[in-house]
């Protein structure tokens, strides 16, 4: 028997909606699970999206997606890659398999909701898929490095992260927590797949399997390239989801969510990819800056996204670029000088070739970061390594989680962004992040940062042994310099020499 | 005498960060107190210079002898500490 091409039966089979008899339509889809503004049932029927994958093809394709990245990594596993990489790069790896794969399992959750909730037939197709993807990635990731558990206790982080309150999983719950797990379908839509997933991962995860390849870590290249595939796939469904919303009137709803949770994904990936793009990776692997990463990907073509579809650009993108400049060193150099509070061990990426690099993709870096890590360098010269470590904690911001930090040096630019809400003091790191904050203030004012907490006694006894507890992070786990200082025994060398 | 949690902005630094002193403390003692977590660490001490400090934003620097209590400071406000 003849089979119909797909096209011929896809948009019918997909349509699924029906008006229901035993129960209200609010009852079946209740407006604050499905983000539904008020759009009537009939409305979301013209919902469409340009991958229109059916389940077999689905399923055939994933399999295949598997057995390709479990098969190279298990044709590489006697290659030695984890083991020859440069300390660089398995702080790469560190820091992602702590940060993420537990939050993919929250994305699973994010994509059953508009799987179930959403009220676009076509939506809750994609998602459905979307949710199956989700889990995949959870697994992938979780697998991978709990194979690096016996070489490196720090990949413990990868499955234990999620359960801890250390800050920076705190900082990804708060993200991930908003805008995946306690949101209506429609917000989902729009705040992780289109915002995040089009606008950062998607592109993201692009620039990391090239970084990966560059390095020789074909094995993490393979599993990243699977992932971005479903991301690319699974990123559609917010898109045509901002088409309904604009032809019903609900633009200024839609640019909202937009525009909290770019902001909300830029504090983060300035965290993670910034310190890793600028810093981690090997300067001779170094594809291209996170700034000129940015730019590109980001900043170009997800603006032309933006204004593809009919929105604007949100209110704040000036800013986001002329942060652009300082984000990731200043997360860096809170990663390095608070290593004893990370899971990872932190490169210090301050080589004088890095250096040169850093002043050339970054022009004004050496008057700026450069200075402080000037007085660093000094102080592991001198044999002064405790001046070289903390003795309180940094200020966090209560929105994104993160240190409030910026351009030190002459050209000094840190600032707090200090807010009064029911008799509370609230300290943002940015104009972005208090936005935020005020467009829902109750959904975040109960929420205590990591400074918070100790100020109200939570993280006892109330010093460094107190904090690592509170963290979860076990001796063998704690951070330290990623190179075991030997960058500081090639700035002596070439002192010397110059000396000489 | 209580402690008294405050934020330090110290100049030329790249962070903020926890500064907990004491209400008796002047503004003199809340600068060494901030200093001994940036200068030296990150900041480069800069001899001959004097350390004040200032409400984020104010131009008009406090007087070194006002004590914590005194300021109208509020808990974990943000302080510049800037040399002089």
């Amino acid at each position: 028997m003849a089979l119909l091409g797909r096209l011929d039966w896809y948009n019918l089979a997909r349509t699924t909606n029906w008006t229901p008899g035993s129960v209200t339509e609010d009852e079946l889809f209740p407006p604050d699970m499905s983000g539904s503004m008020g759009i009537p049932l009939s409305k979301w029927e013209s919902y469409d999206e340009p991958y229109k994958q059916t389940y077999p093809e689905y399923v055939k394709v994933q399999r295949e997606k598997d057995a390709g990245a479990y098969s190279v990594k298990a044709a590489l596993e006697r290659s030695e890659i984890y083991e020859k990489a440069d300390p660089g790069w398995q702080a790469v790896l560190k820091l992602h398999y702590g940060a993420f794969p537990r939050a993919e399992y929250s994305a699973s959750t994010a994509e059953a909701r508009m799987a179930r909730f959403g009220k676009a037939p076509g939506m809750r197709n994609m998602a459905t898929m979307g949710m199956l993807d989700e889990m995949r990635h959870a697994q992938l990731q979780l697998y991978f490095p709990h194979e690096l558990c016996p070489k490196d206790r720090q990949f413990d982080w990868a499955h234990k992260s999620g359960d801890t309150n250390h800050w920076a999983i705190v900082a990804a719950r708060h993200l991930f927590d908003d805008m995946m797990v306690t949101r209506g379908a429609s917000e989902v839509a729009l705040g992780l797949t289109f915002a995040f997933e089009t606008g950062f991962t998607n592109m993201q995860f692009l620039g990391l399997a090239a970084d990966a390849a560059e390095v020789g870590d074909w094995s993490f290249s393979n599993m990243i390239s699977s992932i971005q595939t479903d991301e690319s796939r699974h990123a559609q469904i917010g898109g045509p989801l901002v088409a309904i919303l604009l032809e019903n009137g609900k633009k200024e709803e839609a640019q909202r969510i937009v525009d909290m949770m770019i902001w909300r994904a830029w504090r983060l990936f300035s965290a993670v990819t910034g310190a890793a793009m600028d810093y981690f990776t090997p300067v001779a692997d170094r594809k291209m800056s996170f700034k000129e990463f940015m730019l590109e990907w980001i900043v170009s073509q997800f603006e032309r996204a933006l204004l593809d579809l009919g929105l604007d650009k949100p209110w704040y993108w000036d800013q986001l670029v002329a942060d652009l400049d300082h984000a990731s060193h200043a997360m860096q150099m809170g990663f390095w000088f608070w290593r004893p509070i990370m899971w990872w061990n932190n490169p210090a990426g301050v080589t004088a070739e890095d250096r040169a690099w850093l002043e050339e993709k970054y022009p004004g870096w050496s008057e700026s970061f450069g200075t402080v890590w000037d007085v660093i360098t000094d102080n592991l010269l001198e044999g002064k390594k405790e001046r070289t470590y903390p003795e309180t904690l940094p200020m966090l911001c209560n929105m994104c989680q993160l240190p409030i930090a910026s351009v030190p040096g002459p050209a000094w630019k840190v600032r707090d962004f200090p807010l009064e809400y029911k008799g509370r003091s609230y300290h943002f790191c940015s104009e972005g992040c208090q936005w935020c904050f005020e467009q829902e203030p109750e959904r975040y004012a109960g929420h205590l940062s990591l400074i918070d907490r100790f100020l109200a006694g939570h993280i006892q006894p109330p010093n460094l042994e107190g904090a690592l507890n509170y963290m979860s992070l076990a001796p063998g786990e704690i951070g330290d310099d990623a190179h075991n200082y030997a960058w500081v025994e090639t700035i002596r060398a070439a002192r010397q020499k110059a000396a000489a | 005498m209580a402690a008294f949690p405050l934020t330090s902005n110290f100049q030329g630094d790249f962070v903020l960060q926890l500064l907990p002193v004491d209400t008796e403390n002047t503004m003199d003692e809340v600068a060494a107190a901030a200093a001994h977590h940036s200068v030296g660490r990150r900041v480069p001490a800069r001899p001959g210079h004097t350390l004040r400090v200032r409400r984020q934003g104010a131009s008009e620097l406090m007087s070194r002898t006002l004590k914590v209590s005194e300021s109208g400071l509020k808990p974990m406000e943000c302080i510049e500490v800037i040399w002089e």
